[in-house]
């Protein structure tokens, strides 16, 4: 092994795929295709053309219509247009969202600023296992409930939402149902002509495509409209105006096309990972698996270690690139809300480690991340005072 | 030190090799030990220190904490070991922080390595144990 980091962590970005960097490199420079999309001269029609292919390669990864994808930033980005873009265009309506305590902050963070503005948001907790009771949500449906957003898989512990099931109850009670799919679109099969979905989020950079490109679906039913949040241009519809990134746009449809091709292949790669990972480390003593294991994605393994302080098991575990269940070698010292929502109490949630294999992932970085994390735990818990 | 790295070189270290982490190897005249923990995190120290007259003949640490806090225990019984028992209770925090570069955010953690010490100086210049 070079000296490259042992990356374990596919669940916060994955690097882009050969592919995909081929086509972006023969979009740059004078000799690519660097045009303004907007422009009616031959650059600025090859950078359209450029733009038009990639949104087809996206509608073919999800089977919808092309001209209902916004490209964004990314899913953060989508997730805001989405959620605050739908209360301000269904303002007159009601003002009532429901959703669940363990989305990602980009959904959690609209809804909190929607509820400073005077909206009403029900919080539905999950259950043990991360899941959402149907029951519960259809007993949260009320008439003036305008959207429900349920994440597809957790970022945190892979758990997989019934998305068919949410968005098909919603369908019956006239309620608009969006899905953050950043850790599912390209890795599990997304079939918008059958599912139940009105809006749905992603990024390129969770499948191998470049960071800062991401897409919003946007069906085409009655009442399925966003109002814009930015200003000043008639790119995208008018819902995201800009001059388009090309080269990011061209990433992210390559991705797509790649995913298509390999998805199957990819499941079944980061589940023999993820598998040999689990079992290597399923007899630490007191280990705690995250989430329901028949409901996860299974490039995600959510462990909490027991009683090992989760910021030194990070920095035990290097030079393996893993995530932590606490924030307290950044700006919070908080154990994961996702977790504590799921039932831990505040030592088993910081003590948590996320695992996340993919594409480029090997049997060898599993193998090493298994013995450092042994390694890690058993060392920690040799300097510990008696509890 | 990587750019972005939230630790420092000494504090790395002392993470990789912590070698006063344990417990003292053997018995000594005076055996000392004094905690500190904060329950919030779950953070736990103990220091133990095995004396000879007026000599900290053994110093050792346990933590259940961050990398922060392991090193400034190692930091501290690595300086203090084979010194006189009055150095227990000199910490200047506000050193030891600048030292190992711990965040503001992370003040309490090196708080509990105040507490802790100053809880086995009294202990020792008390002639308890």
């Amino acid at each position: 092994m070079n000296d490259r980091p042992v990356y374990l962590d596919y669940a916060a970005t994955t690097p882009a795929d050969p592919r995909v960097l081929d086509v972006m490199r023969a979009m740059s420079g004078i000799d690519g295709v660097f045009g303004n999309a907007a422009s009616t001269h031959v650059a600025g029609r090859r950078a359209a053309a450029a733009v038009a292919h990639a949104r087809a390669q996206l509608g073919a990864l999800l089977n919808c219509e092309p001209t209902r994808l916004i490209f964004t930033s990314g899913a953060t980005e989508s997730d805001n247009l989405a959620i605050r873009g739908t209360a301000i265009a269904r303002a007159g309506r009601g003002r009532h969202f429901i959703t669940m305590p363990t989305e990602h902050k980009a959904v959690t963070d609209s809804f909190h600023a929607l509820e400073k503005e005077g909206c009403e948001v029900t919080w539905i907790a999950p259950g043990r296992e991360g899941l959402l009771d149907l029951s519960e949500l259809a007993a949260a449906i009320r008439d003036d409930t305008q959207l429900v957003s349920v994440m597809h898989v957790n970022n945190e512990t892979g758990v997989v939402q019934d998305i068919r099931a949410i968005g098909g109850l919603c369908r019956e009670r006239g309620v608009l149902f969006h899905t953050d799919a950043a850790q599912s679109a390209g890795k599990l099969e997304i079939d918008l002509g059958t599912l139940p979905v009105d809006l749905l989020s992603l990024t390129a950079h969770k499948f191998y495509g470049p960071q800062g490109i991401g897409a919003l679906y946007i069906a085409d039913r009655p009442g399925c409209a966003v109002f814009p949040l930015s200003f000043g241009g008639g790119q995208e519809k008018r819902l995201r105006p800009g001059t388009l990134p090309v080269h990011l746009i061209a990433g992210l449809g390559a991705a797509a096309e790649v995913a298509a091709a390999v998805h199957n292949d990819d499941l079944l790669h980061v589940t023999a990972l993820r598998d040999r990972l689990w079992a290597g480390i399923a007899d630490v003593d007191g280990i705690l698996r995250n989430g329901a294991p028949d409901a996860t994605y299974p490039g995600i393994l959510n462990v909490s270690a027991g009683d090992v302080e989760g910021e030194s098991l990070m920095i035990a575990m290097e030079p393996v690139c893993v995530a932590s269940g606490s924030a307290c070698n950044s700006i919070s010292a908080e154990p994961s809300y996702v977790l504590r929502a799921l039932g831990l109490d505040d030592i088993q949630a910081q003590a948590a480690v996320r695992f996340s294999v993919g594409r480029f992932s090997t049997v060898a970085e599993v193998d090493l991340a298994i013995e450092r994390f042994r390694d890690a735990v058993g060392r920690l818990r040799d300097i510990a005072p008696a509890a | 030190m990587d750019a972005g790295d939230p630790y420092n070189d000494v504090v790395r270290a002392c993470f990789a090799d912590p070698v006063h982490a344990g417990d003292p190897e053997r018995r000594y005249t005076r055996n000392l030990s004094a905690g500190a923990e904060e329950s919030a995190h779950g953070v736990r120290l103990v220091l133990s220190a095995g004396i000879e007259g007026n000599t900290v003949k053994a110093l050792r640490f346990r933590v259940w904490g961050c990398p922060h806090l392991i090193a400034a225990a190692e930091v501290y019984c690595r300086e203090r070991e084979g010194g006189e028992v009055e150095a227990l209770g000199n910490l200047d925090v506000d050193e030891m922080m600048e030292r190992l570069a711990v965040p503001v955010s992370k003040t309490g953690r090196i708080l509990l390595l105040e507490d802790a010490a100053r809880s086995l100086f009294e202990m020792a210049a008390g002639k308890e144990g």
